[in-house]
């Protein structure tokens, strides 16, 4: 509901941009009324609820395509970036925080940690610019945009894996350094087990928990569209079809992408929870 | 513990190959030619069909009855003849035969009918309703009045008859647009909605494929009417971002590019690309739009000064690098059969004096924009002239949607815009932009409102003699110029860059002229 009211209160008239430059007034409150667009905004959101209850997110203004389907369509598409950006970000940011922490204030701590302040302060834009220029126009390994396999994946993955890569490398650091102050550390190094084995099995593995929750953030906030990312890229996502819908106030659009968004959010919360259980066991699933 | 790592460490390599086995290649297909669109077509729809993307599309998949010849005058399409009667008010056309639509049925004259009825239909939700508006019983069909147009007759299977209310000397002109192709009645009552994914039509291509936000591949028809096209097809790819599009196009992977503003000159400087590039003086005016309607603008002489105040060359030549024409009125100068009208050169002295004769310094204006860069990188320089003149401006920067809302309600002191012909007409530059009855969202932004020019153009439109039309638009295009309700910027010139291996390839000035049947390889 708050979505739908604050979407409605943006400026700017969908109609207007369906019309063209030349429109009889006449014809802009005929198709004004054609949309609903002429009952005021309680009306409007019953219909639009109506509607959900039917299991349909309604069509687009513009397109007249369904908003469900195009969200099918997109959907894969994005869950591919996101996942080819967690590939990249999640063994990468976890082997440098590891070794940023085991290396505490050593140079090469230094120079991670100034990696990752520079990964995590460059914008998208930027850098997705240079990495096309370096990978696509200059050493001509990959193509430079679209949609499609791996090739087209890669350059992209990269890019948004950037900022994640670098606060996952932050993240695991302190977690680690948190944990290697812990009495069970202390204990492991008494017992006798060896230091491989505690770094990898004990502070690791205790150090996931902030991890966790800061991969599943990421994963979510990627499965609802890197707009940056996918436009840079002329990648098919969920995220340029929200802009789309928002630039064009396609309000069905906007609401769609809001809605599937919000469970996509929910849901790899709810993941994140489930594995929180398995990484630490006093945390009991009820 | 290390079998859970490992299994892990699996999971994670499986989770890669489904991704990579998962996705499919795609290579460069032999034969067609590869153009890049900014945005995804709204439409394919010709009745729904507003946007210019929209519109370069559908020319490849439809006809309609005539069609712009390369000299800008009206030629036939589907039509083989057409006449019009003495009065003007009725035309006949006659059609080809043996013109075929894409699902193999023969164009007939009902066709046609069934089309231009569809548009004008109370349900239908067409913003093309003006183009058909003058046909007689138009009014009243579509307000549901009457069951038919009293006004199109189907005479037989390949005479058209079309009626109008009064003579209307740019009708014609008006039938080249893309609301007014043919369409099969059978596909759009069976698709519905859903047309525009489906598009059926007579042009020399058909839709293969339409992979929205990414990739559409038209595919050539064998059996075009108007003689088979030279490619295979053509894919257009969908590529937001002018940076990345030019990669593509430097790596060859894009056939044809229109040149984007931040690499004209990078492009235009090497010699080695000069025969590759092509322009094309673009049929639109661009203007900064002064809001008649209200205080300060409601006063002439201040618009004047307001235009004398602004050196409109220097940000052609300079910010604008000299990507167009200087605009000496509103009509482009490709159209104007006439005389120029007097330039307004640039002059702050005596812009100056009549601010302070009109006691209207220290004023401060609201200047809407969008947030197109280069847009304000010229609003910031048009701001300092005004400022130096003596009147204080501001600039506020709008999102296109909100900036367009903005406009058309009349809530800016001064806007920028630019019109663009829907068809190669004078009067497309005259009725729409400064008839009284036009303000708003029907073309009149300005709110300009002047009865002699209201009657010029009126007298214009239903004068038939092409001499006395143009001496009648000369007049009314002389008093706007007198009366500035726009700061007449640029006509801006379009430039497009190719591959060497792309042949016959010509530049348009209006999108629907490319039927895309000439370029090849």
């Amino acid at each position: 509901m708050l979505t739908f009211t604050l979407t409605k209160a943006l400026p700017g008239d969908p109609v207007l941009s369906m019309v063209g430059e030349r429109a009889q007034p006449e014809v802009v409150e005929k198709i004004r009324r054609e949309i609903g667009a002429d009952k005021n905004v309680t009306e409007q959101y019953l219909g639009y609820v109506g509607l959900l209850l039917k299991g349909e997110f309604g069509r687009s203004y513009y397109t007249n395509r369904k908003v469900f389907d195009d969200l099918v369509a997109k959907f894969p598409n994005t869950f591919k970036l996101a996942l080819g950006a967690m590939a990249i970000a999640l063994p990468v940011g976890l082997f440098f925080g590891f070794i940023s922490a085991i290396r505490k204030d050593t140079l090469t701590d230094r120079i991670i940690s100034t990696v990752s302040v520079t990964g995590l302060s460059v914008p998208v834009f930027w850098s997705g610019l240079l990495i096309m220029y370096l990978f696509s126009l200059q050493l001509k390994l990959l193509p430079p945009s679209g949609t499609g396999d791996i090739r087209f994946l890669i350059l992209p993955a990269l890019t948004l894996s950037l900022p994640a890569l670098a606060t996952l490398s932050r993240i695991t650091r302190t977690a680690i350094l948190e944990v290697c102050g812990m009495p069970f550390i202390t204990t492991a190094r008494a017992k006798g087990i060896s230091e491989s084995k505690i770094r990898f099995i004990h502070m690791l593995k205790n150090a996931l928990i902030p991890v966790v929750t800061v991969i599943g953030l990421d994963f979510a906030s990627y499965l609802n569209g890197a707009v940056l990312t996918e436009t840079i890229f002329g990648w098919d996502g969920i995220g340029r079809f929200t802009m789309e819908g928002i630039i064009k106030r396609d309000y069905p659009v906007i609401m769609g992408c809001v809605i599937s968004g919000t469970v996509i959010f929910v849901l790899i919360n709810l993941l994140v929870d489930i594995i929180y259980h398995y990484l630490d066991p006093r945390i009991r699933i009820r | 513990m290390k079998r859970r790592y490992l299994a892990c460490f699996v999971a994670l390599l499986t989770c890669l190959a489904c991704l990579i086995t998962s996705c499919s290649s795609r290579n460069r297909m032999p034969g067609y030619i590869c153009y890049r669109l900014g945005t995804n077509p709204t439409t394919l729809d010709p009745a729904l069909i507003v946007d210019v993307t929209g519109g370069s599309i559908s020319a490849k998949l439809f006809n309609g009855l005539v069609k712009i010849g390369d000299d800008l005058s009206v030629q036939p399409d589907i039509a083989k003849k057409w006449s019009v009667s003495k009065n003007g008010l009725l035309y006949t056309f006659t059609l080809k035969q043996g013109v075929y639509f894409s699902n193999k049925r023969e164009v007939k004259a009902d066709d046609f009918k069934y089309s231009f009825k569809r548009i004008l239909h109370p349900k239908s939700r067409s913003p093309n309703i003006w183009i058909f508006d003058k046909v007689l019983g138009a009014d009243d069909f579509k307000k549901g009045m009457d069951e038919d147009i009293e006004g199109i007759k189907v005479i037989d299977d390949y005479t058209l008859e079309i009626r109008l209310e009064r003579p209307f000397s740019p009708f014609l002109s008006l039938l080249t647009m893309t609301a007014a192709y043919v369409i099969p009645e059978e596909e759009a009552e069976k698709w519905g909605p859903d047309f525009s994914g489906h598009p059926v039509g007579t042009g020399p291509f058909i839709l293969k494929e339409w992979l929205p936000g990414r990739e559409i591949k038209l595919e050539r028809r064998d059996d075009y009417f108007g003689g088979k096209a030279r490619v295979e097809g053509i894919i257009y790819r969908i590529i937001p971002e002018d940076l990345t599009a030019v990669t593509e196009f430097e790596l060859g992977n894009i056939d044809l590019l229109t040149i984007p503003a931040t690499e004209y000159s990078r492009y235009r400087n090497d010699p080695r690309k000069a025969d590759i590039i092509s322009s094309i003086k673009g049929l639109n005016t661009y203007y900064l739009g002064l809001n008649c309607s209200k205080h300060p603008f409601k006063n002439a002489a201040f618009r004047k000064a307001v235009s004398l105040a602004i050196d409109r060359e220097k940000i052609l030549n300079t910010i604008y690098e000299r990507r167009g024409r200087l605009a000496a009125g509103p009509v482009p100068d490709v159209l104007r059969k006439w005389d120029m009208p007097r330039l307004y050169e640039y002059n702050p002295r005596t812009a100056r004096q009549i601010i302070r004769e009109e006691g209207l310094e220290g004023l401060t204006l609201r200047f809407y924009v969008t947030a197109d860069q280069e847009v304000v990188d010229i609003a910031e320089v048009i701001q300092s002239y005004i400022r130096a003149a003596g009147i204080d401006v501001v600039i506020k920067q709008l999102e296109w949607s909100a900036y367009k809302e903005a406009v058309n309600r009349g809530e800016p002191d001064m806007f920028y815009l630019s019109w663009w012909a829907d068809y190669p007409d004078p009067e497309n530059f005259l009725y729409p932009l400064f008839h009284s009855s036009n303000h708003g969202s029907a073309g009149n932004r300005t709110r300009y409102a002047n009865p002699a020019v209201d009657s010029l153009i009126e007298q214009g439109r239903h004068t038939l003699d092409e001499k006395t039309r143009n001496a009648l638009y000369r007049s009314a295009e002389e008093i706007i110029v007198a009366d500035a309700p726009w700061v007449f910027l640029w006509h801006r010139t379009d430039f497009t860059i190719r591959q060497p291996r792309v042949k016959n390839y010509k530049i348009y000035p209006i999108y629907s002229m490319d039927k895309g049947t000439e370029i090849s390889f």
